[in-house]
């Protein structure tokens, strides 16, 4: 019977600060959010440009396709 | 495939550090059960009862501790293994703390096993062996303080003062207060002190005025 209780002790320790242990756990970082921004480009002249960014709602990924070889 | 492994919950590597603060928590209660009872401070009728808690704390507290150890040894992360957790020094990630950790396990089957052949040893031993266990705790407490990430700075002195608290003062205790068995040879060695060493005044006064 002394050993029935205290397996049923430690098992609700066990799951009660298993709980608490996933409940506080620190979650990954999220992505940031895919909102449009805007970046100032500097051209070869010396001006500046502000160019807006849409939002992707596009392909979130990279492309794969390799740019093309410049000619000459 | 990426998403998935990030976002998924770590079981083994929770139920490792759960399991590791409940075998801890239930060792130190049965430590702190094994000093109360050598230095009888929860008095001798119910001895017998609190020994039986005593051994019982002890092999549920080792059971939390192979659950520790076999989550370790089966996280995907920490690639622990079974022989880093069984052999002292063979751990992948800060072996001195881990050997501490398991150097402490060991101590700790050989305590619990230690009440199965109390007989076959002899008393003096198994109390010789016994004395392992202050050993054991303090190895345990360093184990805990340097690798459980759940106690760290401030989290981790706090809890060093809790589960240290009684068991230093029931140390204290059994260091200062005499053995049962001195307390009797004590009380037997005393001859019985007179039934009253200063007379009530009115007594005084009956003796001293003649009938």
């Amino acid at each position: 019977m002394r050993n029935l209780w205290a397996t049923i002790f430690a098992t609700w320790a066990l799951f009660a600060v298993l709980a608490v242990l996933a409940w506080t756990r620190p979650l990954p970082a999220a992505q940031p959010a895919n909102v449009p921004g805007a970046v100032v480009v500097q051209s070869k002249n010396g001006s500046s440009h502000l160019v807006v960014v849409q939002s992707g709602t596009g392909a979130a990924h990279a492309t794969t396709r390799t740019s093309p070889t410049p000619a000459g | 495939m990426i998403a998935a492994a990030t976002t998924a919950v770590p079981v083994t590597w929770l139920l490792a550090r759960s399991a590791g603060l409940v075998a801890f928590a239930l060792l130190t209660l049965a430590l702190t059960l094994g000093l109360a009872l050598s230095t009888r401070l929860l008095g001798n009728k119910r001895g017998k009862m609190l020994l039986g808690w005593h051994q019982t704390l002890m092999w549920t507290g080792l059971a939390m501790v192979v659950l520790h150890g076999t989550a370790l040894a089966l996280d995907p992360i920490m690639h622990f293994g079974f022989v880093g957790v069984l052999v002292p020094g063979m751990a992948p990630w800060r072996p001195l703390p881990v050997a501490a950790g398991i150097v402490t396990g060991w101590i700790m089957l050989a305590l619990a096993a230690s009440f199965h052949v109390r007989r076959r040893i002899g008393q003096r031993r198994w109390r010789l062996i016994h004395y392992a266990s202050f050993a054991a705790f303090a190895v345990g407490l360093y184990h805990a303080l340097n690798v459980g990430t759940d106690l760290v700075a401030t989290r981790g002195l706090v809890f060093a003062g809790i589960v240290s608290a009684p068991v230093v003062w029931l140390v204290v205790a059994r260091i200062l207060l005499p053995r049962p068995g001195a307390r009797k040879a004590l009380a037997v060695a005393t001859p019985p002190a007179p039934a009253t060493t200063e007379q009530h005044p009115s007594e005084e006064r009956k003796t001293l005025v003649p009938a």
